[in-house]
């Protein structure tokens, strides 16, 4: 599977400013982070404090400023080459011109891999979608077709799995069901998972661990342990132990 | 569609032709406006109709080759330009030039190159060439960023990427310039027929012009008119149909 290693990353963008030319501001780091293989690994943090940026680096779409991304001891674009790397984004990331069926097909047809229709189907039944094989995207719910993408997203059993705010698009009701869902897709195969969100329940309900980042340039300021034990009944959104944890985790977003 | 959206422009239609009709009927404007029944009578006379008949069988085929020839080109040398990076720069200002030529100042030389028979077509082909040129590139280029990210994520090699993404994405792009360059073929074709073509509808346009033949005149350009509407008006729901499976 995959263990994630992130030496002393940052990142800097050049920016022109008005009469100087260029000037490089740092959006990120320096970082470090470690994710063991299998560990689902939530990043919270103020907006513009790099979280996508991190999901970028570790998915081979952007390259560190200094210091080094490792994926099992390789560059990130070797996962890439390898079709071991699954990811799912907000939304609009399905191609709309196909159905549920044709996006689950795509990985496969990418990675040149014949599928078994039983495999779609299985694919179909993750994402809690029968009877819909033949929708097309527009057709669906903005919870359904989270659903298709992160099936997608895991169609080819990856090694690593990222979600870019997979429900920050979604009203609140339906991302408190599409969060028990994920975890029943999460626990299928396991993958090492970093999720980025808004979301402080979400992350707590969610993750093995929590890591909060400082306002820009991005640096860990907790990184936190979840003790809860999977799956993770809706009950435990009531104990007293959740929400001394979201609150502690809260209180660690406020500018310091 | 509505049927009061369909009433309005119709009655518009009417109020146009029965006011072309009483002008014409009335000689305001002398001969040359002609009442629109004696325009349409032409239609009715064997012989002018047989020459509508092969001059516009001779336009069509130059229009449509030049078309089909000008609009695989273009797209080809898109797609070549979006392929290789380095290209770009070079061909989008190349194509500009062709689209800053005016077509008419070309007559001549195509005259000499192609031929009294080929340059309808080859002047055909010159704007629509540059039409699909933009309406490619500008399509292939318009494909979801996010969708960009996950093929990359996927491992997708360039040829996947173009096939399976970008070339579907770039289609309703495509139909709105082949909407565009289908008028254009017909002016290119036109025009290239006033260089001497031996048959075309440019031919009797300028034949019946120079002859005094209003209403065959007017009969001709009616029926130009209705050759670019339609093939408008079909590549309008081409598009349409495609804009929303594609969106």
């Amino acid at each position: 599977m995959a263990t994630l290693a992130l030496r002393g990353v940052t990142r800097s963008y050049l920016r022109r400013t008005e009469g100087r030319g260029r000037q490089s501001f740092a959006a990120l780091g320096p970082l470090d982070v470690q994710v063991g293989d299998g560990e689902f690994v939530a990043l919270i943090g103020p907006s513009g404090c790099g979280k996508s940026t991190v999901l970028h680096l570790l998915a081979g779409l952007d390259e560190p400023t200094t210091g080094q991304v490792q994926i099992n001891g390789q560059p990130p674009r070797e996962l890439q080459t390898q079709q071991a790397l699954g990811i799912a984004f907000q939304e609009h990331a399905l191609l709309p011109w196909r159905t549920v069926e044709g996006n689950l097909r795509l990985p496969f047809e990418v990675a040149g891999r014949t599928v078994s229709t039983e495999r779609i189907q299985e694919l179909i039944a993750l994402a809690g979608l029968n009877g819909f094989e033949h929708a097309r995207p527009a057709e669906l719910s903005g919870g359904m077709r989270q659903r298709v993408a992160i099936a997608r997203a895991l169609a080819l059993q990856p090694k690593l799995l990222l979600l870019d705010e997979p429900f920050g698009a979604l009203d609140a009701v339906t991302r408190r069901r599409m969060n028990f869902e994920l975890e029943r897709i999460w626990l299928e195969s396991r993958p090492t998972t970093v999720m980025v969100t808004h979301s402080v329940e979400e992350a707590v309900l969610l993750a093995d661990r929590v890591i909060v980042l400082t306002e820009r340039p991005g640096r860990v300021r907790v990184d936190t342990t979840v003790p809860f034990a999977r799956p993770r009944p809706d009950a435990l959104m009531r104990t007293p132990e959740f929400h001394r944890l979201a609150d502690e985790l809260t209180a660690s977003l406020e500018p310091a | 569609m509505k049927p009061r959206s369909l009433l309005y422009p119709a009655i518009g239609c009417v109020i146009l032709l029965c006011t072309w009709e009483i002008a014409g009927r009335s000689g305001a404007f002398g001969k040359t406006l002609p009442a629109l029944s004696q325009v349409l009578r032409v239609y009715g006379v064997g012989p002018r109709r047989a020459l509508l008949f092969r001059s516009t069988a001779a336009t069509l085929g130059s229009a449509a080759i030049g078309y089909a020839a000008g609009a695989c080109l273009g797209a080809a040398v898109a797609i070549l330009a979006h392929l290789v990076p380095v290209l770009r720069g070079g061909l989008d200002r190349m194509a500009v030039l062709v689209n800053a030529l005016p077509v008419i100042a070309l007559g001549p030389v195509l005259i000499i190159t192609a031929g009294r028979q080929g340059t309808p077509a080859a002047l055909a082909s010159v704007p629509v060439f540059f039409l699909l040129y933009t309406s490619t590139a500008a399509g292939l280029r318009g494909a979801s960023r996010r969708l960009e990210l996950v093929f990359t994520t996927l491992g997708a090699s360039r040829w996947q990427r173009l096939r399976k993404l970008e070339s579907v994405a770039a289609l309703p792009s495509v139909l709105s310039g082949m909407k565009i360059a289908a008028g254009s073929a017909m002016i290119g074709a036109i025009v290239g027929e006033w260089f001497g073509a031996p048959a075309g509808l440019g031919v009797v346009v300028l034949n019946s012009m120079q002859n005094f033949q209003i209403p065959l005149l007017w009969a001709t350009v009616i029926v130009i008119a209705a050759i670019t509407l339609s093939s408008y008006g079909v590549l309008t729901l081409l598009e349409r149909a495609a804009r929303r499976r594609i969106g």
